[in-house]
């Protein structure tokens, strides 16, 4: 045996190019995963840019960005929760509730006829309201995640389905509009020349990229996703984590609720169907494992990015809304198939 | 368990601050008293509309022939210069006149064809269901600024079909019978991508029998 291996060690040493070549093609394929999505978000860009004429233009790029600030907000909340090998479908009818319930307090109050009393609510009465109804109902999902064990899929799909419901019941299923302009900025005022909304989705990437890269708390969901059995042997507390991750995003998609309700000058009982998805595709795209343990809040952001230039483009080449769905469902097949590729592979 | 004492000491003046700052107790009889003075009257709004803006208006509608003529001639402009819509969509309305003479009285329109007999074309005048916001729009003055709230405003379409539905058709499906001659006002909903002029309907703002 020992001759054999002296020989393999031989022509390993007198063929160094062979060598240093598969060392190239590894980092330069290491590169390209890992800047895969601002690869494909710039040749999208590059396809509907020629493609269209109105693509790329300042007026356009902000409607983009105010567009996505939802999505980032909801998104944010998922890349957490998918980071510790969850999922929560019930963001879209979280953000509808939540927008509800804000547009709800600020419109109508709280009536109390047996003792004549009228409680109204000021504009940070309601966003806090919004947001602690959001964090209240990711709570839920966390604690019944945790506590009885049930599978994240069912308990999200459960609040999904609770907090539709709950909706329809508090707007007796009719739009609650007219909210007033202090409120309608949050949506569609301007502050030092960007757009309210793309001022709320950046100040909460930041904190999240701070909370997921520089807190215990960060390190904690990532060490859950990666490996939950190791990381509760090394004294982490599960239940307390992943509660606290499922408030998070609960809390995101109550903002994203208030930005969407904001934008309207109206809560509709319809609201955020199917935002989970797109959120999902936001999380996938930006290359965070459904598995858990890996992925970033910045991958995230452009996953999101390529999805409302996917939806704006589409848009603007006049394809149809149908075919709209197609195209998005197979670019978040693509990008789970590379994800799986990359993840063989590494 | 001093820090521990003034850790809650804080919290608790913000949450006091910031409740504070949340909301505000009224009587409810004094904000019901004041929310029922300063109530949007649609039904108000969509008379007087009717009265001073609209039929007034109806002297600039378009005449139906002829609009149907430019249309399939020069859609791009028939567009641009006689349509109107609030919304930014597709979907856009003209306010037209004329003349035609019943073919049919179906359960929820009244089919005539245009007049003179040159023209050939039949148009629906609508019956049974008039809804949307043809009327309100076809005359574009009305903007969306004018109102506080969408809701406010689709209440003034509302009552606007609602006149119609009640005062404006049932006299005149009463009366009219095949082979009348009718004189109509109306709007009508044209599609600029996807145009049919072959099912146009008609959502009347007058109607005059003048010959039977």
């Amino acid at each position: 045996m020992s001759p054999k291996v002296f020989v393999k060690e031989e022509k390993a040493q007198v063929q160094p190019p062979t060598l240093k070549a598969p060392a190239f093609s590894g980092s330069y394929s290491r590169y390209l995963v890992k800047f895969q999505s601002l690869i494909a978000l710039f040749i999208l860009c590059l396809i509907i840019s020629l493609l269209s004429d109105k693509f790329l233009t300042v007026a356009n790029g902000w409607n983009v960005m105010r567009q996505i600030s939802v999505n980032i907000c909801i998104s944010v909340g998922m890349t957490l929760v998918v980071l510790t090998a969850g999922i929560d479908l019930s963001v879209g009818s979280v953000l509808a509730l939540c927008g509800a319930i804000t547009a709800g307090l600020l419109k109508f109050g709280i009536e109390l006829p047996s003792q004549d009393l009228f409680i109204g609510f000021t504009l940070l009465g309601v966003v806090l309201a919004g947001l602690l109804t959001g964090t209240l109902l990711g709570t839920f999902n966390g604690w019944t995640i945790t506590r009885f064990k049930v599978p994240p899929f069912v308990a999200t799909l459960a609040v999904l389905t609770i907090a539709r419901g709950l909706t329809m019941l508090y707007t007796k299923g009719f739009p609650i509009s007219g909210l007033g302009a202090d409120f309608a900025y949050i949506g569609t005022g301007w502050l030092l020349g960007i757009p309210v909304p793309v001022w709320i989705s950046g100040i909460i990437v930041g904190l999240a990229v701070f909370l997921t890269n520089k807190t215990r708390l960060g390190r904690y969901i990532y060490a859950i996703g990666g490996n939950e059995s190791a990381a509760r042997l090394s004294g982490i507390n599960i239940s307390k984590v992943k509660t606290t991750v499922y408030a998070i995003a609960g809390g995101l998609a109550a903002i994203g609720g208030i930005i969407v309700t904001s934008r309207l000058d109206s809560a509709q009982p319809n609201a955020g169907i199917s935002y989970e998805l797109d959120a999902i595709a936001a999380v996938v795209i930006g290359g965070t494992s459904l598995s858990g343990g890996r992925g970033s809040i910045l991958g995230t952001v452009q996953g999101a990015i390529i999805i409302g230039v996917l939806n704006n483009g589409l848009v603007l080449l006049n394809v149809s809304p149908f075919w709209q769905q197609v195209v998005k469902g197979m670019v978040i097949l693509l990008a789970v198939i590379i994800d799986k590729a990359n993840s063989k592979s590494e | 368990m001093l820090k521990k004492g003034i850790k809650y000491t804080v919290a608790l003046i913000l949450l006091l601050i910031v409740g504070y700052n949340s909301v505000y107790i009224k009587k409810l009889s004094e904000v019901k008293a004041a929310a029922a003075t300063g109530k949007f009257d649609a039904t108000l709004y969509a008379q007087t509309f009717w009265q001073e803006k609209l039929t007034p208006g109806l002297a600039k509608a378009n005449n139906l022939p002829e609009l149907l003529t430019l249309l399939k001639s020069d859609k791009e402009n028939a567009f641009k210069n006689y349509s109107h819509a609030l919304g930014i969509g597709n979907l856009r309305y003209f306010l037209i006149k004329g003349i035609g003479k019943i073919t049919a009285s179906n359960e929820n329109d009244i089919s005539v064809t245009l007049l003179p007999d040159s023209v050939g074309q039949e148009v629906k005048l609508a019956t049974e269901f008039v809804y949307g916001n043809a009327v309100r729009d076809a005359l574009g003055i009305l903007s969306i600024n004018d109102f506080s709230n969408t809701m406010d405003m689709n209440n003034v379409s509302a009552e606007i079909n609602k006149k119609i539905r009640t005062e404006i058709i049932p006299p005149f499906r009463a009366q009219a019978k095949k082979s009348d001659v009718v004189a109509f006002t109306g709007a009508i909903e044209l599609n600029q991508v996807h145009l049919r002029l072959d099912e146009i309907e008609v959502i009347p703002v007058s109607l005059n029998l003048i010959q039977k």
